[in-house]
């Protein structure tokens, strides 16, 4: 039985498609329920729901051996996996976003950035030498330079309506994001006969 | 602080897993002895610079560094397979064949590892050439069968395909280092972004990108060599069919797999790598490859390859398989009674002699009301059975 953690949330249905379309009977995750286990009926798959951030935790110890999760959650994560598929769904930027008068601020020392993705931000700051303040918030980012907590933001931009809303605009973006299958790096060998299938069947239906 | 506390990333073995851990630490003992290896015990200081100046495979990170009270920087042991080309190198100035257990602290390990690491592995010195491997590969399979496990595989793989590819590019050494961790992730979107930014086209390219996928049995190396023509690649792959070969004729061919992606640290291994997978535990429960400029870096040149066990991986892999701990050996249990010390002494040496196991108490309570064994109480009168 190959064990899979999906993220709640947005993502769920788009993975139960995916995996429907692959042929696995994956009915089961359409369906309304509060069980936190599924298993398809032919005991081949067995899913599990998770918080984004905690599926590669999940797939890192082999409890998943495989897991669907966003580039944004992997890029904060930093576990050892095997990042399989892009699989081309949930599309947003990792983007510094801010008043447009920030635009030539990006730069200056002592930049302050908001963000939930604080390992990503330091990774992002340090590899361009760039002095800055991380801030660490848990939501509502966007409210950090509205208030004067932050001179910019650093987060997700799908639709960019919440930023223009409020006067906000993109400076720059800098990681493209999509929902990925992510792989347990033992898992991938001792159940390839289980995994590669589906990989090659995802990889079908995620051409661009 | 609560002294009785841990720091993260280390604990406290009980009993019940000990008994257990001891129990797979003598299996392999009698494995590495009877094979002609000779136990080391290695300094668990060192000066950090052996780390630092050398090809190293820690980085700076994982160490865990004090500065010695004359300034200078040491290390709580890192790497056993460094500390062992060290002995072999400067002190036994020799081919030779060393086994140990001991444990490796890595200052930033987090997720699925310990901080406090505990080993069994072996390094064989002065030994090259396909058979070389392909021994290091079977006895690897023989340990972790010998530990106990049955549902495992030794994945191997080597650096010399992935360094021969490295030639046809041309990569700057920060973006070769880059592009190795991408590949050792199978991430395709990555490699193929590093490639289009920094690369200059060409077959090296595809083969870069097919790397992710060229794991899998035997057959996987003719796939791999119509992807190049670079003579170092070539080598590599020619190298694993003959190991592969050999593994073959030694009857290993049904828990070998290969995998070329997997590039384990360029700047240490020279060779062949391999890794021990166990099914049930989601990081590898054996490291190992070839690395036979390591021990020239401490003076004396000296092919060598050799593996690691992680120990406490095996015992998650063994409770997986059978939950229920070994029956705790109880020995007899003689209870001295006032003025019956020295009679129950008495018995207590003649079954130890016996070659029996043996308590002496004074005080009932002090033996664990959950652990059986005969019982005798001894008076002045002698020692009698109850």
């Amino acid at each position: 039985m190959l064990n899979v953690a999906l993220a709640k949330g947005r993502l769920a249905a788009s993975c139960a498609d995916l995996f429907i379309k692959c042929g696995v009977r994956a009915e089961i995750l359409r369906e309304e329920t509060r069980k936190l286990v599924l298993e398809t009926p032919d005991k081949k798959f067995r899913f599990f729901f998770v918080k984004p951030a905690d599926v590669p935790t999940y797939a890192e110890y082999g409890i998943a051996d495989i897991g669907i999760v966003g580039k944004d959650t992997l890029l904060e994560a930093e576990c050892d996996l095997y990042e399989l598929l892009d699989l081309k769904f949930e599309k947003c930027k990792l983007c510094l976003a801010g008043f447009p008068e920030k635009r030539a601020a990006l730069s200056s020392p002592r930049l302050r950035v908001a963000t939930k993705y604080v390992n990503t931000a330091k990774k992002l700051f340090f590899s361009r030498g760039e002095d800055v303040e991380i801030i660490k918030l848990n939501g509502s980012i966007e409210l950090a330079p509205l208030t004067g907590l932050s001179d910019v933001i650093f987060d997700i931009v799908q639709s960019g309506g919440t930023l223009k809303a409020n006067g906000l605009v993109v400076l720059e973006e800098v990681f493209d994001i999509s929902a990925r299958l992510v792989a347990n790096k033992v898992s991938l060998k001792t159940k390839a006969a289980e995994i590669l299938p589906l990989v090659r069947a995802m990889k079908q239906y995620t051409a661009d | 602080m609560a002294y009785f506390k841990l720091p993260s990333g280390v604990r406290d073995v009980l009993p019940d897993e000990c008994r257990r851990l001891m129990g797979v630490k003598e299996k392999l003992k009698e494995r590495f002895l009877q094979s002609g290896f000779e136990f080391v015990e290695t300094a668990g200081l060192e000066y950090y610079d052996a780390y630092a100046g050398i090809k190293s495979p820690v980085a700076q990170t994982r160490l865990f560094k004090m500065t010695d009270y004359d300034g200078s920087l040491i290390v709580l042991r890192p790497d056993m397979t460094l500390a062992c080309a060290r002995i072999a190198a400067a002190k036994l100035k020799s081919a030779a064949r060393l086994c140990y257990f001991s444990e490796v602290y890595d200052f930033s390990a987090r997720g699925n590892s310990q901080r406090e690491v505990e080993q069994a592995g072996v390094e064989i010195f002065g030994e090259r050439g396909a058979f070389a491997d392909a021994y290091a590969v079977a006895f690897a399979a023989d340990c972790l069968r010998a530990a106990g496990l049955d549902n495992f595989i030794v994945d191997i793989g080597h650096v010399g395909f992935f360094k021969g590819l490295l030639e046809e590019v041309g990569l700057d050494e920060e973006r070769r280092e880059e592009l190795r961790l991408y590949v050792n992730a199978k991430d395709g979107v990555n490699t193929e972004l590093l490639l289009k930014k920094y690369g200059s086209g060409g077959r090296a390219e595809e083969a870069f990108l097919a790397l992710p996928s060229l794991f899998g049995g035997a057959e996987v190396l003719d796939e791999a060599e119509k992807l190049t023509s670079n003579a170092g690649a070539l080598a590599a792959l020619a190298h694993l069919k003959k190991v592969y070969g050999y593994l073959k004729e030694m009857g290993y061919e049904n828990v070998v797999s290969f995998d070329l992606g997997t590039v384990k640290s360029l700047s240490y291994y020279s060779g062949m790598v391999f890794t021990g997978l166990a099914d049930g535990v989601g990081a590898p429960v054996l490291s190992g490859g070839r690395y036979d400029r390591l021990a020239a870096e401490f003076g004396k040149d000296l092919s060598a390859v050799g593996f690691a066990i992680g120990l406490t991986r095996v015992l998650s892999a063994l409770e997986r398989k059978d939950p229920v701990p070994a029956v705790r050996q109880a020995p007899a249990v003689i209870l001295c009674k006032e003025g019956g010390e020295a009679q129950g002494y008495r018995a207590y040496l003649k079954m130890l002699k016996e070659g029996r196991a043996c308590t002496l108490l004074t005080d009932a309570d002090a033996w664990p009301a959950d652990r059986g064994g005969e019982k005798y109480v001894a008076t002045a009168e002698g020692v009698q059975k109850c």
